[in-house]
């Protein structure tokens, strides 16, 4: 469960990012959030994982107080929620096995548990076996939409949060990654998809939060 | 460590560098230590005595300074004696000594000092003494260079440690610098780390460990070549040096200096990486 009261956020300068955002998220739902550019999208996916604080309002993610959690307890907040970057944040000296292994790696994870999630995961996201010893340079767009997904998924996360995923890819791709997110919401994960492509909405007929200049609309 | 291999060597080196000017120094220090102590103990005071002191006036002299505390093995060099030492010293020079007669040469007390008697300060103050004695016209004694090199060896002791507090200052800007630019290098990956929950000690304890290898292996590298160098000199230059000094016996560090040395160096270089990442990240 999500759940936003009153939730407040301003960046220096007196900007507004986010203001009055209430809300709630049911387990297993499928959300997007929508909205123009500059309207808060990213800043409020952010907040549920503290990579921002929000000045005013209280934040509950599956049970925990976010904005009022300790530095040592936002780890176990971040393994249970999954995200999925823009631009990928895929690195580029690192092959796709080592670029999803480091997640793995990081939380204490054996070798060979490693390798059998990262097999999965790549199932799950319909990616071929052999892209593993590539660099994420040498495969295509949509190929590292797919590896930064399975690394959002790798341990397992309870929500997914996505940021804009398909920002960077032709409509042909931007179904299929859409397609995949919904098929990992099928499996139980609560998703949030922030995109500012309404068409997305109406095509998939889904529940849509939408933000314009920082406040819900709708 | 390994993208970022030239900047760990030059860290690295710089660190050797700077336990190698300490090492040398501990190891000047040490060592002409142990040079001044054995001489200390051929330090003797010699009384000229005035002419005309007859043998009982000598006799006399000598039961007092027996009694005198710090004096051991009062030895008495007549005029006659000491043109015969000097004869004896000066023998390849033949006949040219022949005309010299024993009035020129002073009649003396020659006297080792007590192993309890044998600082700088005891020593001059002893002799200083003895100066004042009616029957002696001069007191001599060969503590005076002892004296100086007594503070060439303070100041080598003194200034070893004041150089090893800077040289842990050097070391923790140095690796707290080198640690830096690895996390700049690994911006991207640290905060890919932090998103997906890694904990503060998984992201950071790799940054600490890299701070304290650089400082070991720098302090290593240190002591091999110090001791490289040590090994060199005391095969080809010590031998030649003891031609004028008598047998030196060198010696290198003791096993717990060059322990605390590496001590000192994981530590100065855990204490970079710390400084490093604090400053990063703030907390």
């Amino acid at each position: 469960m999500i759940h936003f009261f009153q939730v407040y956020k301003t960046y220096p300068g007196n900007i507004d990012a986010l203001a009055d955002i209430s809300f709630s998220v049911d387990d297993g739902e499928f959300v997007f959030v929508t909205g123009p550019s500059g309207a808060g999208k990213t800043t409020l996916l952010k907040l549920m994982i503290r990579a921002e604080q929000p000045d005013r309002g209280e934040i509950l993610v599956n049970g925990r107080n976010v904005a009022r959690l300790k530095n040592s307890q936002i780890p176990p907040l971040r393994r249970e929620v999954g995200f999925v970057f823009q631009d990928f944040k895929l690195l580029h000296y690192k092959t796709v096995y080592a670029n999803i292994a480091l997640v793995l790696e990081a939380l204490g994870h054996k070798q060979k548990d490693i390798s059998k999630r990262i097999r999965q995961v790549l199932r799950v996201v319909r990616l071929d076996e052999r892209v593993m010893k590539q660099t994420p340079v040498k495969i295509s767009g949509g190929e590292q939409q797919r590896v930064a997904i399975a690394r959002a998924l790798v341990n397992a996360p309870s929500i997914l949060l996505a940021d804009e995923p398909t920002g960077n890819l032709d409509p042909r791709l931007t179904v299929e990654i859409i397609d995949l997110l919904e098929r990992i919401n099928e499996f139980g994960t609560t998703v949030l998809v922030a995109t500012h492509d309404t068409s997305l909405v109406a095509k998939y007929r889904k529940r849509a939060l939408t933000l314009d200049r920082g406040r819900l609309v709708a | 460590m390994r993208e970022n291999g030239l900047n760990h060597l030059l860290s690295i080196g710089t660190i050797a560098t700077s336990f190698f000017l300490f090492g040398s120094f501990l190891l000047l220090a040490q060592n002409f230590g142990s040079f001044l102590g054995s001489w200390e103990k051929k330090v003797q005071i010699i009384l000229y005595l005035k002419d005309g002191v007859s043998e009982t006036e000598v006799l006399r002299l000598q039961e007092r300074l027996r009694d005198e505390e710090g004096i051991e093995n009062i030895r008495y060099i007549s005029k006659r004696d000491a043109l015969e030492v000097f004869k004896e010293d000066l023998a390849g020079y033949g006949g040219v000594l022949d005309g010299l007669k024993e009035e020129f040469f002073p009649a003396s007390l020659e006297m080792m000092v007590g192993s309890d008697f044998r600082t700088p300060e005891q020593i001059r103050a002893l002799a200083t003494r003895l100066n004042k004695t009616p029957q002696v016209e001069e007191a001599q004694y060969g503590g005076l260079w002892l004296e100086r090199l007594s503070v060439v060896l303070y100041i080598l002791k003194w200034g070893s440690w004041v150089l090893g507090a800077v040289l842990v200052m050097i070391i923790v800007s140095v690796t707290a610098n080198t640690v830096r630019l690895t996390l700049y290098n690994k911006g991207e990956e640290i905060e890919i780390l932090k998103l997906v929950g890694a904990s503060e000690t998984v992201v950071t304890v790799p940054f600490y460990l890299e701070g304290g290898l650089q400082g070991f292996l720098g302090a290593t590298g240190s002591l091999v070549l110090l001791f490289f160098i040590f090994h060199i000199f005391s095969l080809k230059v010590s031998p030649f040096l003891s031609l004028y000094f008598g047998q030196l016996r060198l010696s290198f560090l003791p096993i717990e200096l060059v322990a605390a040395i590496l001590g000192v160096g994981m530590i100065s270089g855990l204490l970079g990486g710390i400084v490093s990442v604090r400053k990063a990240w703030g907390t």
